[in-house]
C-alpha cells in the first residue's frame, strides 16, 4: 500500500480530471443547449450561454424536415439484425473452433481471423458491385448481410469457449445429451457475459456506421441514421438549432445505453488490449 | 470413429455460415478488388485490361502523393497527441486512493461510442467561424477567430482536433489495463531504495509500459490512416482540396468519377500498407503479453 498524497495535490488531480471530463463532454452539452435556443439566441455575440425559453420547436422542425423517426427506426432494425445474426453465426463458429478437432481447423480460424487485417474501404468497390449485382442496393439487406459474423466476435467468443472446462461437456455426453443440446444448455448459459459484450460491440458499429451506407444506399426513406444526419448538415448549412436537435436526438440515447453497459464494453476493450 | 466422423462434419457445420458470410463478402471482393485493378472500368463501357497502366498513372499522379502526404500529417497531428493526452489521464486514473474512477472513465470514453458522423456535425458547429464556440474561446485571449473549416491552412487541423478527441478515452482505456498488469512490488522495491517519482517512472512504468505504447501506436496509427468519416461530413476534402486524405480521394475517383479500375488500385496500394502495419501489431500484442 502506498500512501496517500498530500491532500492539496490529491485536489489537484481531482480539478485536472474534472476539468477533462467537462473539455471532453461540452461538445455534447452545448449540443443539447443549442437544441434548445432560438434563431435568435444562436446568433448572437458575445454567446448566450442558456436558453431563454427552453423551446421544443427545434426539435419539432427537426422531425417534419426530415424523416428522422424513419431513419432512427431503419439503423434499428439494422442494427438489430445485424447483432442477432452475429451471436448466432459467430458463437456456432466459436463452438465448432473450440470443442472439436480435425484437420483444417486451424487454417479455417486463420481465415476467419485474417479479415481484421482487411479494412471495408479497401473492399467497398466490389462489395457495391457484388451488392448492385444481388439487386440489393437500396435494401436493408444490403446493410445487414456483410455484416451477419465478425472476426472480433468469434475470436472473443472461442476464448471464452476455450475456458469452459471439457468435463463439464463430457459429463452431458454421458448422459446422452447430443453436442447441439451442450451447447445450447451449457456453453450459452455459461457465456452470457461474453455473448453480452460481442452483442454491444456489434449493435454499435452497425449503428455508428457511415461509409457503407452512404454508399449503398440512396434513397432517403431507407437511408441509416448517421448518413441521413450528415446529409440533413449539408442541406441546411446555418440552420444549427435544427441541426443540433436533430443530433441531439440520434446521439443522447447511445450515450445514456452507454452509462448502462459501460462496464461490458470496456471489459471487451480490454481483452482485445491484452489479448492482441 | 463413428462419432469422430460425426463430429467432424457437425464442426463444419457449424462454422460454415460464419465462413461463407466472411468469404462471400470480404475475400471475395478482396480477390476482385486486385483484379479489377489491372483493368479501366466504369460498370458502364466493358472492363479493358491495362496492366499495371492504374498504378503506374498513380504514382506519376501529384494529387495521389498529396493525398498520402496529407494523410501522414493527419497522423503526426492525431497520433502522438492523442498516446500522450490517453497515457498522461491513465496515470492519474490508476493511483489507488482515486474515487470516482467508474464515472471518470465512462466520461471520457463517450467521444469513442458517439458516431464520428454525429460528432462531426456538432464539431461544425464549435467550428462556425462567427458564433462557434471555439472562435468565443479564443477571443477572451483577444485573438482573432478564424474559418476552421473554410481556410486550408486551418480545415486540416480542425479535423486533427476532431480525431484526437475522439480517441482519447480508447488509448487512456489501454494504458490504464496495461498499467493494471505491472507488478506493484516493483514499486514498492524502488520505494524502499527511496526512488523519486521520475525515477520510478522512467524506469519501472515506461519499459513495462512500452509493449502497450506499441500496441496503441500502431493501432492508433492504422485508425489515423483510415479517416474518411470526419474529411466526409465537415470538409470534403476541401478547401481547395487540403483534406483530401488518401481514403476520400478513393471514394471520390470510385464514386464520383467512376473510375473503378484506378481507385482500386489505390485499394490495393492501401491494403498491402495497412498489412504491413497489422503485422506489427500482431507482433507488439505477442510481446505484450511476455509480462504477464
Amino acid at each position: 500500500m502506498t500512501r496517500k498524497p498530500a491532500l492539496t495535490k490529491r485536489i489537484i488531480i481531482y480539478l485536472i480530471l474534472v476539468a477533462v471530463m467537462i473539455m471532453i463532454n461540452l461538445p455534447f452539452l452545448w449540443m443539447v443547449i443549442t437544441s434548445f435556443k432560438t434563431e435568435e439566441e444562436v446568433f448572437s455575440w458575445p454567446i448566450k450561454f442558456y436558453p431563454t425559453l427552453f423551446s421544443f420547436e427545434n426539435y419539432k422542425g427537426a422531425f417534419s424536415l426530415m424523416p428522422l423517426t424513419r431513419l432512427l427506426l431503419n439503423t434499428l432494425f439494422v442494427a438489430g439484425s445485424v447483432t442477432v445474426l452475429q451471436l448466432i453465426l459467430n458463437s456456432l463458429a466459436a463452438y465448432g473452433l473450440s470443442r472439436f478437432k480435425f484437420k483444417g481447423r486451424d487454417v479455417i480460424f486463420i481465415i476467419l481471423i485474417g479479415t481484421l487485417m482487411i479494412p471495408r474501404e479497401v473492399i467497398i468497390i466490389p462489395l457495391y458491385i457484388i451488392i448492385n449485382s444481388m439487386g440489393l442496393v437500396d435494401t436493408y439487406q444490403s446493410q445487414i448481410f456483410p455484416f451477419a459474423s465478425s472476426a472480433f466476435g468469434i475470436f472473443l467468443l472461442r476464448q471464452f469457449f476455450l475456458g469452459i472446462p471439457d468435463e463439464l461437456e463430457d459429463a452431458a455426453l454421458m448422459d446422452g445429451a447430443s453436442r447441439l443440446q451442450i451447447f445450447w444448455k451449457v456453453i450459452l448459459p455459461l457465456s452470457l457475459p461474453a455473448l453480452w459484450t460481442t452483442a454491444i460491440f456489434s449493435f454499435l458499429a452497425s449503428w455508428n456506421s457511415y461509409l457503407w451506407p452512404l454508399v449503398a444506399i440512396n434513397d432517403s426513406k431507407k437511408q441509416m441514421i448517421q448518413v441521413g444526419l450528415s446529409q440533413f448538415s449539408s442541406d441546411w448549412m446555418t440552420q444549427w438549432t435544427w441541426k443540433m436537435a436533430a443530433t441531439t436526438v440520434a446521439v443522447v440515447p447511445i450515450i445514456i445505453f452507454f452509462f448502462f453497459i459501460q462496464k461490458q464494453y470496456v471489459e471487451g476493450i480490454r481483452g482485445i488490449g491484452i489479448k492482441g | 470413429m463413428k462419432r469422430k466422423r460425426k463430429d467432424t462434419l457437425l464442426a463444419w457445420l457449424t462454422i460454415l455460415p460464419a465462413l461463407s458470410i466472411q468469404v462471400v463478402f470480404i475475400y471475395v471482393p478482396l480477390i476482385w478488388a486486385i483484379f479489377i485493378s489491372f483493368f479501366r472500368w466504369n460498370m458502364i463501357r466493358p472492363m479493358r485490361f491495362v496492366g499495371l497502366a492504374n498504378y503506374e498513372r498513380m504514382f506519376t499522379r501529384a494529387e495521389f502523393w498529396d493525398s498520402l502526404r496529407i494523410t501522414f500529417i493527419y497522423i503526426l497531428g492525431t497520433v502522438p497527441t492523442s498516446i500522450l493526452i490517453g497515457l498522461g489521464l491513465a496515470l492519474l486514473m490508476n493511483m489507488e486512493w482515486l474515487k470516482f474512477k467508474g464515472l471518470f472513465r465512462t466520461a471520457f470514453y463517450i467521444p469513442v461510442i458517439t458516431a464520428m458522423a454525429a460528432a462531426a456535425v456538432i464539431w461544425g458547429w464549435l467550428f462556425e467561424p462567427n458564433y462557434g464556440l471555439l472562435n468565443w474561446f479564443l477571443s477572451l485571449f483577444g485573438i482573432e477567430g478564424v474559418g476552421w473549416l473554410s481556410d486550408p491552412d486551418y480545415a486540416l487541423s480542425a479535423l486533427m482536433i476532431v480525431g484526437v478527441w475522439k480517441r482519447i478515452g480508447y488509448n487512456m482505456v489501454l494504458f490504464l489495463a496495461g498499467l493494471q498488469v505491472i507488478p506493484k512490488t516493483l514499486y514498492e522495491v524502488a520505494d524502499i531504495d527511496g526512488a523519486s517519482k521520475f525515477s520510478k517512472f522512467l524506469n519501472i512504468t515506461w519499459p513495462l509500459l512500452s509493449p502497450t505504447t506499441l500496441f496503441v501506436v500502431i493501432l492508433q496509427f492504422i485508425a489515423s490512416f483510415r479517416v474518411f468519416v470526419s474529411v466526409s461530413v465537415m470538409t470534403q476534402g476541401g478547401p481547395s482540396k487540403s483534406t483530401r486524405v488518401i481514403t476520400y480521394y478513393l471514394y471520390q475517383q470510385a464514386f464520383e468519377n467512376m473510375k473503378f479500375g484506378y481507385s482500386s488500385a489505390i485499394a490495393v496500394f492501401m491494403f498491402g500498407l495497412m498489412l504491413i502495419f497489422t503485422i506489427l501489431q500482431f507482433q507488439a500484442s505477442k510481446r505484450r503479453t511476455f509480462y504477464k
